[in-house]
């Protein structure tokens, strides 16, 4: 066994090999790619990026430095599988070799996709996409807010869509330009313009592309805006297909401009008819609630009284009529009775005796009918009219009152009583006859036993 | 409130609503007659909103002095 021979060898001191590594290492490995998982990231003051790069079985320290790492547009992060390119540089105060990266990308996707999925997690996380924030998307928006290319066919088709839904609407346009490294930021300029104007709704909107086309609408930017913007949003980008950022933090995704345009304008024919066909509906439900309330009074309706309402007035009319007959039926029988009884008494009497009793009749009627109440002094009233009428008749009755108004009455000159007929007297009989202001002596000289008829006399003669 | 000062969407909902109450079968016919008033006011406040606005397309821009202002705007949709 030989111990080690150092008289050939060269010894080197720490800083000689240091320098031969750093030559070494740094001159092979100027410019390479190194694939590996991102391990122990450590992100200093959000500037400089320390991690490693690790396989199965190594691990190798890297450094990506502000100037580098501000270039990425996705996170690095922990665990991420990615290449880096680079160099190695060798600290020679600690004996240690680190790679300088100078780019990253993500291994098995594109960086913008895993940019994209890094910042829609991240904002999924902050609760960006919240359907609860949502506002709701006014249905006949007063001002509509649009931000797009104005020379750009989104608007054309925005506005083709609007003049064929109705011919009232009001729409703002605000100029940007949707493409380009600047793009963000003028669409959060546009935002603000039209807040600040006063819109009711807003339309973020551009056409189809690749995703660096659309990559504004995937910033952070452009999201947080979105996120705090007052007025409901609708982001309208690219076709179909394509999804960004904005889409998820918009209060409505429009898959195209033209749907955008049907969110915001309504369809007036059909909403007019919409408006109509509730109308009916609403009479018809009227409707058929008086129906109901018809059907409850049906049976009544029925009935003759309803169909006819004279028929009930008629009738009432019969029975009142039915009833004052009866009624005046009844005075007129009472009344007649009355009458009657007065004749019969009357005749009984004579006159100046009945007049004397009739006096003190009178007075005892009125006695009575004084302590008559009010209802029975219209019945006592009638009866004072007959008994007057009666005493009329009775004083027409006397032979005097006769004689006063013109008559003559003839007595038997021998017997001395009235002729009542011309069987009480006879051919050379003698008759005194009696006027108001004296008596004749007269003979009969022929009879005639005809009826006399006063008005034909002289032609019967 | 009163019926004039309604946006569309709230006469439309109140109309919703006052179609939702005439269809109640426990409704009566005087209550039926006040919400059918209701709704028809409703809806021709509705129909009055839709035809308010003219047809109108502006271009929103700053001035020189920063202000906002709008101009009209020609969009040619023929083609």
């Amino acid at each position: 066994m030989t111990a080690r021979d150092t008289t050939n060898s060269k010894i080197y001191t720490v800083s000689e090999l240091s320098q031969r590594i750093k030559d070494n290492l740094e001159g092979s490995f100027s410019s390479i790619w190194l694939e590996g998982e991102v391990s122990n990231f450590y992100f200093h003051n959000k500037k400089h990026m320390y991690f490693d790069l690790k396989d199965e079985t190594s691990k190798i320290k890297i450094v990506m430095f502000y100037q580098n790492n501000r270039k990425l547009i996705f996170d690095m992060e922990e665990g991420l599988h990615v290449i880096v390119n680079g160099y190695i540089s060798v600290y020679e105060k600690r004996g240690e070799y680190q790679l300088v990266a100078q780019d990253a990308r993500p291994v098995g996707k594109g960086s913008l996709i895993l940019a994209f999925e890094q910042l829609k997690e991240k904002l999924l996380k902050k609760g960006y996409f919240d359907t609860e924030l949502k506002k709701k998307i006014p249905l006949l928006p007063g001002k509509i807010g649009i931000a797009t290319s104005k020379g750009g066919a989104v608007l054309k088709d925005i506005v083709s869509v609007a003049r064929s839904r109705s011919d009232n609407f009001h729409l703002i346009i605000r100029n940007v330009n949707v493409g380009g490294l600047t793009s963000a930021s003028e669409l959060c300029e546009a935002i603000d313009d039209l807040c600040e104007y006063g819109v009711d709704v807003i339309i973020i909107a551009r056409g189809g592309g690749s995703l660096e086309d659309l990559w504004a609408f995937n910033s952070e930017e452009l999201a947080s805006r979105i996120h705090s913007c007052p007025i409901p949003l609708i982001s309208a980008v690219g076709h179909q297909t394509d999804y960004t950022i904005s889409d998820f933090v918009a209060d409505l995704r429009a898959a195209t401009p033209s749907v955008a345009a049907e969110n915001v304008m309504l369809d007036k024919k059909k909403t007019v008819l919409d408006l109509k066909r509730i109308r009916s509906r609403m009479e018809e439900r009227l409707r058929s609630r008086i129906r109901l309330q018809e059907g409850r009074l049906g049976f009544l309706l029925d009935r003759k009284y309803f169909r006819d309402p004279l028929t009930l007035l008629n009738k009432a009319y019969q029975d009142t009529g039915e009833l004052s007959r009866d009624l005046s039926d009844n005075i007129h029988l009472v009344a007649k009775g009355k009458r009657l009884d007065f004749r019969y008494h009357a005749s009984r009497l004579d006159p100046e005796k009945t007049a004397a009793r009739i006096n003190s009749y009178r007075l005892v009627l009125r006695n009575t009918g004084m302590r008559w109440n009010n209802s029975f002094l219209k019945l006592r009233d009638n009866r004072k009219n007959k008994l007057k009428s009666c005493l009329t008749n009775l004083e027409k009755s006397n032979p005097v009152a006769i004689l006063n108004k013109g008559f003559s009455i003839a007595y038997d000159d021998s017997t001395g009583k009235a002729i009542k007929s011309i069987k009480d007297t006879g051919v050379g009989k003698f008759i005194r006859l009696l006027f108001k202001d004296g008596t004749a002596r007269t003979e009969v000289l022929e009879i005639d036993h005809k009826r006399p008829e006063i008005g034909k006399k002289s032609e019967d003669r | 409130m009163k019926i004039d000062e309604l946006s569309f969407e709230e006469a439309l909902s109140k109309l919703e609503e006052v179609v939702k109450d005439l269809e109640k079968e426990d409704i009566s016919l005087e209550d039926s007659m006040v919400k059918f008033e209701a709704g028809i006011k409703l809806s021709s406040h509705a129909l009055r909103k839709l035809n308010e606005a003219e047809e109108k397309i502006e271009e929103l821009t700053r001035s020189d002095d920063g202000k906002l202002v709008t101009k009209e705007l020609e969009v040619n949709t023929d083609s």
